[in-house]
């Protein structure tokens, strides 16, 4: 008894701020909807956040239904918060996952819809592979120009997102554009989808995307590698003196990060899209850096984030529907909480609680990183 | 901390008293709308899609909901919102979400379904119809206003890419229209291949605008903000296409002369009607002059504008509207 009553009160000290800015992005959000319903042809409505919040909140896990909306909407999303997460442990900030989960998205739509006529055992694993290994790739390039030459990955990745549309713009135009359709992209994917597991939509991606969050753990807390990873994040000089790689360690986290960034755009193309045309938007991409501050970077805490994050997506239509409160709200909601994790001061004034960590660490990595702290790259 | 799940539990019971609302709308036709991804009010394809769609609810008595995409993934699933919710019709706009409208159908045959911009191929289902416009017609009104106004004799286009068929109907239209008003008017077309590159569509009007060119119509996507920009910093005319641009493009507002437009309220309203008049609606529906489908935005910037130019545009309407006159013959 008394056991369990210190593992609530450590939880309670690991989640209560991310808990408490959720709630308080709640109810700042409500303050906007009552006032933003003044300029509606219904007028001033004072209980709109509240009948908005249960439509919400119902068409996220009101019924089966909805339950695995939320769980299709989540699966990218928790591979793209490990991706950052993953980063962050190293001390790098990967804004890239956006541009990685569209050439992931990309390279399994094509390699998808050319084997679309093989059977699902062969064509769907191969798709997923060449998604994961094309993000890898691709998040390759910024770890390993980090490690030679210390280019910072904040300003690579960005600009590697352009290009990643932009490249894949021209792909779709030009190399694999698919006959019979008005509009350019790819062609069916047909047997290569992943197999619909539960219902109408629930897909294999999703307990995959599951599995990762206890594989990216144990690579982590169990092995070596991650044990290098978490040192050189956390002080990269310390790290060489240990006798660690911490450039052989940057650019393989970037490459990690990438993979399961391409992973989560992987099984959002064969789980969900089915195709490739350009237009496509990865609102996952930076879904997932909030996903991954939210979850503290921790792989439990990023699975519960991007549930939570999931099931706005799911329940944003019959909120629509119902209350005719638009979707941007959601947006609202997801900019708040992050504020309120950056200025935490305010979620514990407001709620007077006493944080035991005094900083959030991965905030931390996201504005030191970028005011001069310590390059892996620097003359020894 | 006590005070804190005090409030945590009032804010719960207030949101669990409030549930089971949001019915509404009486009885009627219960009505759908899934826009493309943006915003709903974008001035463009969704905002105008959905007044029709509003307008048409409220001509057929019934109610109308939207749900905006954020995302090519959440097509599927704001479709299928509209289908849970026992919807007897769903508009669809923009060509991307054809693909899952389709399968949309295929699954529920008792929903209408209608698809905005959406070229259907073979075999259509019977509940689904695709809402396409006569591009040579709003072309050729475009055509005309160029024709009036050059005084180089020399007018340009600027198409996104020569492989998407209505890209070249509305440019065969307008080169078509300024020849009739002005015989030995030279037409420069460009095609640049790319509907996102306003850089390269700015490149191509400035290339234009030197070999004398003195108005523009872009027909050319996002590529287009970049001719109509080329036009205003070179203080010639430009054209707009699809919908009001003075409306949607203000960068533009000082240069636009008109928009080839596509009547996308009169569309939508329109197809609710057949549905409610005549039941189910399927194979693709073309929006013409006939049926007030297409047509041109007010003439701006124009001071004064020319003797006879509006007379102009209303006897080509009329004369596309009786079959009199072909665009493109």
């Amino acid at each position: 008894m008394i056991r369990l009553r210190s593992v609530a009160r450590e939880l309670w000290q690991v989640a209560s701020i991310p808990l408490l800015a959720i709630v308080l992005a709640f109810i700042v959000a409500a303050v906007v909807v009552v006032i933003s319903s003044t300029f509606t042809s219904t007028g001033f409505d004072v209980f709109l956040p509240f009948g908005a919040y249960a439509s919400l909140l119902a068409g996220a896990f009101g019924s089966g239904t909805a339950l695995s909306n939320t769980l299709v909407a989540a699966a990218p999303l928790i591979l793209g918060g490990l991706a950052v997460g993953l980063g962050f442990k190293a001390g790098l900030f990967n804004i890239g996952v956006a541009g990685q989960f569209l050439v992931g998205a990309f390279a399994s739509a094509v390699v998808g819809s050319s084997l679309a006529t093989s059977p699902t055992p062969v064509g769907m694993p191969l798709a997923v592979v060449a998604g994961a290994v094309a993000g890898a790739a691709f998040g390759f390039i910024p770890g390993f120009l980090k490690a030679r030459t210390g280019a910072h990955e904040v300003v690579t990745t960005i600009m590697l997102n352009n290009a990643a549309v932009l490249l894949l713009t021209w792909a779709v135009n030009d190399l694999v554009r698919a006959p019979g359709f008005s509009f350019p992209r790819t062609g069916d994917i047909g047997n290569s989808a992943l197999p619909i597991l539960l219902g109408r939509n629930v897909h294999l991606g999703i307990p995959l995307a599951v599995l990762t969050v206890f594989a990216v753990r144990w690579v982590l807390d169990r092995t070596t590698i991650g044990f290098e990873i978490r040192t050189v994040g956390q002080n990269p000089n310390a790290a060489r003196y240990a006798g660690m790689r911490p450039v052989f360690i940057t650019a393989l986290t970037m490459t990690l990060s990438g993979l399961l960034a391409g992973l989560a755009g992987a099984i959002q193309m064969l789980g969900v899209i089915g195709f490739y045309a350009p237009g496509i938007t990865a609102s996952v991409g930076f879904d997932s850096i909030a996903v991954a501050l939210l979850g503290r970077s921790d792989p439990i805490g990023i699975l519960f984030a991007a549930i939570l994050f999931g099931a706005f997506r799911a329940g944003a239509p019959l909120m629509q529907i119902e209350t005719s409160v638009p979707i941007e709200v959601i947006d609202i909601i997801q900019a708040l909480v992050i504020l309120f994790l950056a200025a935490d001061l305010i979620v514990r004034r407001v709620f007077r609680v006493r944080a035991a960590k005094p900083v959030i660490s991965e905030l931390a990595t996201v504005t030191q990183t970028w005011a001069g702290g310590t390059s892996p790259a620097e003359p020894s | 901390m006590k005070r804190l799940l005090a409030f945590g539990l009032a804010f719960g019971l207030v949101v669990a008293g409030c549930g089971g609302g949001g019915l509404g709308g009486g009885g009627g036709l219960k009505i759908g709308m899934v826009t493309d991804i943006g915003q709903l009010e974008d001035k463009s394809f969704n905002e105008f899609s959905w007044k029709g769609v509003q307008d048409g609810a409220s001509a057929v008595g019934g109610s109308a909901k939207n749900i905006v995409t954020k995302d090519i993934a959440d097509y599927k699933q704001n479709i299928q919102s509209f289908v849970d919710q026992k919807y007897d019709v769903i508009v669809t706009v923009g060509f991307l979400i054809g693909t899952d409208t389709l399968a949309a159908a295929k699954a529920n045959p008792g929903i209408q379904f209608f698809g905005v911009d959406q070229f259907i191929p073979d075999p259509i289902p019977a509940n689904y119809q695709g809402l396409l416009f006569n591009e040579a017609q709003a072309g050729y009104l475009a055509g005309i206003v160029a024709g009036t106004i050059t005084k180089s004799s020399k007018i340009g286009a600027v198409g996104g890419r020569e492989d998407v068929p209505p890209v070249v109907n509305y440019i065969k239209g307008y080169e078509n229209a300024a020849k009739s008003v002005k015989p030995g008017v030279q037409v420069l077309v460009n095609y640049v291949g790319d509907f996102n590159a306003p850089d390269k569509g700015e490149a191509s009007a400035k290339t234009m605008i030197g070999q004398g060119a003195d108005v523009v119509f872009q027909v050319a996507g996002l590529t287009g903000a970049g001719v109509l920009r080329a036009a205003c910093n070179a203080k010639i005319w430009g054209i707009g296409v699809d919908v009001d641009q003075y409306q949607s493009l203000p960068d533009a507002k000082a240069c636009i002369v008109t928009s080839a437009e596509k009547r996308l309220q009169n569309a939508t309203r329109d197809a609710i009607k057949r549905f409610k008049d005549k039941g189910k609606q399927s194979g693709n529906f073309t929006n013409d002059a006939t049926n007030d489908g297409i047509g041109y935005s007010p003439i701006r910037n124009l001071n004064p504008v020319p003797a006879g130019l509006e007379d102009k545009l209303k006897q080509a309407i009329a004369d596309m509207k009786s079959g009199k006159l072909k665009p493109v013959p």
